[in-house]
């Protein structure tokens, strides 16, 4: 089907989507397949995490090494 | 010494550790810190002392790692196991994940825990090192999509595979790292 994507596709989407903007199929497929599967929601809040964790991890630079 | 020396001195352990991790070589990395301490002395005028002192180092810090990967990427060979497709362990044959994802909870209040970073940046260093290079490109020093693959001579979409993979490698390991274990 046109709008189908497994899994595997959708999160390669979701990885890039900072360097990768989807275009309008991807954007239709990811909505329909986030209706329909329960891991790929929880891998995209992983992937926010990440984001998060990278963003103070930028800015925390350096502090004390806690060893 | 000046009073200006020794605390930039000072700051000098954790700008080596940055730089290392970064550039995953201590030789570069000491040329690295060397370089941006050496900016920072000879311009002390332009540390407008409204930013915390380590802040503006690690600003002049961040582009000779960059000058010092524009002066070896070219020479750095691909460890060997960069290209294998780690798509192939998470997702089964029909494109599902194996596994569930787990639920990770609130990044703030890991990032509150100090532990954390410890294991994130064991994670980073454990990626092979073409993938750490163009992930901390991107996520460290912010070098858009265009400077990347012109510093590491890649096409667009060989960057976008990278980075998939680099993100993929530092979930399963931060799941590994860091849920499967702490969460007490």
């Amino acid at each position: 089907m046109f709008f189908r994507r497994s899994c595997r596709e959708v999160a390669r989407l979701l990885t890039l989507r900072e360097e990768r903007p989807w275009d309008w199929r991807e954007r239709i497929a990811v909505r329909l397949h986030m209706q329909i599967c329960k891991a790929c929601p929880r891998f995209e809040q992983q992937m926010a995490f990440m984001r998060v964790a990278m963003g103070r991890w930028r800015n925390y630079a350096g502090d004390e090494p806690p060893r | 010494m000046t009073d200006f020396a020794r605390q930039v001195e000072a700051l000098r352990p954790q700008l080596m550790r940055f730089a290392r991790v970064q550039l995953r070589n201590d030789a570069w990395a000491e040329d690295a810190v060397s370089e941006a301490l050496l900016a920072a002395l000879e311009k002390p005028q332009s540390f407008a002392g409204q930013s915390q002192l380590k802040t503006w180092l690690v600003g002049i810090l961040k582009h000779k790692v960059i000058d010092q990967l524009r002066r070896h990427t070219r020479e750095v060979s691909s460890s060997r196991d960069d290209d294998e497709d780690i798509d192939d362990h998470i997702f089964a044959s029909d494109g599902h994940f194996r596994e569930m994802p787990q639920d990770w909870g609130d990044p703030v209040a890991a990032c509150n825990q100090r532990q954390f970073f410890v294991v994130l940046e064991t994670c980073v260093d454990q990626l092979p090192n073409k993938l750490g290079r163009a992930f901390l490109m991107r996520e460290w020093l912010e070098l858009d999509a265009d400077e990347i693959c012109k510093e590491l001579g890649i096409t667009p979409t060989n960057m976008w595979v990278m980075l998939h993979r680099a993100r993929m490698r530092l979930r399963e390991c931060l799941q590994a790292s860091w849920f499967a274990t702490s969460r007490s």
